[in-house]
């Protein structure tokens, strides 16, 4: 078992590398921007006031704590989408990318069944998941130290924790279109536009008669502000986004045993 | 029990039909060559007979196992060999990282073995690879883990003439020691130089099927002489000739009859030029297998895969072999 996985998580490790420490590089950034942002913290806070409604509950929280700015800049912004959109491009290159270069002959030919390459290919995005989950707090709480402020460690490392169901969700968004395209590009551009069009729909239709749609998007389930700032563990919201990751991957791997190879 | 049993299987995309309830069989211990032009249906035939897609209506089995039933085909794939037209592969890692993760799925006690008769560079990635050593690696993939039956997408493309050569002789080999070898190719020669019976394919259906030494009498080469003092087409009334064509300095023909004859026969002249080649595949149904639906339309409008859209020069001529 997991020959698969681990065949395709030695492709990825490469690109996990570089990932984190793209994500190092940024989260240094916002840091090292903190002080300078503090101190100019009351015009930012009119200036956000200021913002329609619907705009500000994408970006409105306590900007002016460095919990508040990280689950903002840092955790709203670059894990939420940006990584969320990293996964669900790769999920959608996973059996799409194999099956319109004809790569998936040679697998399907051995005697395993199409069950096992899905779930092994998914697990495989576990290499990025893992990795950057593990670097990046640290590196947070490091450049967080550096300019001489605190954080609670507990918070810290329940955000990346509660942050992996989350992740898991947006490869399989991909992962459900890479199993029923034969173009990988248009299951990973579908992929994209699936985590980015979900966190808007959640975002915009906060406290509106609309918020119910909101309930759809994994985003209503993992937020990094209520872990950092009020110290509050969505644990409910995680196990619906796990249960959510397994339905899309029985949804990708059911599809998947039926269609045609061509 | 046959290796593989095909009956009324019929595979359609959409409205075309690719193929068009094919019934034949496979024995074990022969090799099987399924020859049509490209664009005839063979590799939809295969890609039916691995799994990957499922008949329309009709079914096989491959080793006893029904296609349809994937459990079933997963067992049998333990003992089959597997080599895709023009084989694609993960471009980033080497082909021994290839061949080992192979190994780990189905295993492979003939690795060692097979790399001394095709030897791609395997510390290589496989980006770097020529497309002869991309079929080399296909090859040792196919065969690495002893299958009982092999099924293979032209195997021979791709390779360079002495590989070809390598590879036949292994085929026969293969098929001494019982291995079951089924093979689709769309030149005539390779066919008729390895494999013990044939299994002719055109527009999706099943045209001939027969051994080896009825198509070689039924075959013929085209032959085209050019002589200094011209042909005389009296002198080559022989048996064996048809479709003479006398050209200003020579003449051309299908020759099907002894080659001692014919060469008696040309050792008279003061000769410039003799090719004698494998026909197209498209001329040899013509001769004998009356001509395709193309130049007869069908009445019902029926279309079937290749039709107008396969241009027949795609068919490929081998250089002269003697």
């Amino acid at each position: 078992m997991f020959e698969i996985t681990r065949y395709e998580s030695r492709k990825r490790v490469r690109g996990a590398y570089l990932m984190t420490v793209g994500f190092i590089l940024l989260a240094g950034l916002y840091i090292g921007l903190y002080p300078s942002f503090a101190e100019s913290g009351v015009e930012f806070e009119t200036y956000i006031e200021n913002l329609p409604e619907s705009v500000r509950n994408v970006f409105g929280a306590e900007l002016s704590t460095i919990e508040g700015f990280l689950a903002v800049e840092l955790y709203q912004f670059l894990w939420l989408l940006l990584f969320g959109i990293y996964l669900a491009y790769s999920g959608g290159g996973l059996v799409a990318a194999d099956v319109e270069r004809g790569r998936l002959d040679l697998l399907l030919a051995t005697p395993v069944s199409r069950a096992r390459i899905v779930a092994e290919k998914y697990l495989s995005l576990l290499v990025p998941i893992v990795l950057a989950n593990l670097v990046l707090p640290l590196a947070v709480w490091g450049g967080v130290r550096i300019v001489d402020e605190t954080i609670s460690a507990a918070d810290l490392f329940a955000v990346h924790l509660l942050s992996v169901p989350y992740l898991l969700v947006c490869a399989g968004l991909g992962l459900v279109l890479s199993v029923t395209f034969d173009r990988a590009d248009i299951a990973q551009r579908g992929g994209i536009a699936a985590v980015f069009g979900l966190f808007l729909v959640d975002a915009v239709t906060v406290d509106t008669d609309y918020e119910w749609l909101g309930t759809l998007s994994p985003t209503r389930y993992y937020d990094p502000g209520d872990v950092l700032i009020e110290g509050t563990y969505d644990v409910t919201g995680a196990l619906v986004l796990l249960a959510a990751a397994l339905l899309l991957l029985l949804v990708s791997v059911i599809y998947f045993q039926r269609r045609d190879i061509n | 029990m046959a290796a593989i049993e095909v009956t009324d299987l019929t595979k359609a995309y959409g409205d075309v039909v690719a193929n068009d309830s094919l019934t034949f069989e496979v024995e074990a211990g022969e090799i099987f060559g399924y020859l049509g032009p490209n664009g005839a249906g063979k590799t939809t035939t295969i890609r039916t007979l691995m799994g990957f897609q499922s008949p329309t209506e009709g079914t096989a089995t491959v080793l006893g196992r029904d296609v349809r039933d994937d459990r079933a085909l997963r067992e049998a794939k333990r003992d089959v060999g597997f080599l895709p037209g023009d084989p694609a592969f993960d471009e980033s890692v080497t082909g021994e990282a290839f061949l080992d993760f192979q190994a780990k799925l189905k295993g492979d006690s003939r690795r060692e073995e097979l790399l001394s008769m095709f030897d791609p560079p395997l510390e290589r990635e496989i980006r770097e690879y020529s497309t002869g050593n991309k079929q080399m690696l296909g090859i040792v993939q196919a065969f690495m883990h002893d299958p009982d039956l092999v099924i293979m997408d032209e195997p021979t493309s791709g390779l360079d003439p002495l590989k070809v050569e390598t590879f036949n002789s292994f085929l026969r080999r293969e098929r001494d020691a019982g291995t079951t070898v089924f093979f689709s190719s769309h030149i005539l020669g390779e066919v008729r130089r390895v494999c013990d019976r044939v299994g002719i394919i055109r527009e999706g259906t099943l045209v001939a099927l027969e051994d080896i030494d009825s198509l070689l009498r039924r075959g013929g080469k085209r032959v085209v002489v050019h002589a200094k003092e011209g042909i005389e087409a009296a002198d080559l009334a022989v048996e064996g000739v048809v479709d003479l064509t006398t050209l200003d300095d020579g003449a051309q023909f299908t020759f099907a009859g002894d080659y001692n004859d014919l060469l008696d026969i040309l050792a008279d002249y003061t000769i410039v030029d003799l090719q004698i080649e494998e026909p197209p595949l498209e001329d040899v149904f013509m001769h004998f297998y009356g001509p395709s639906e193309n130049e007869h339309p069908d009445p019902l409008g029926n279309e079937s895969e290749g039709s107008g859209t396969e241009p027949t020069q795609d068919v490929e001529v081998e250089e002269a072999d003697v």
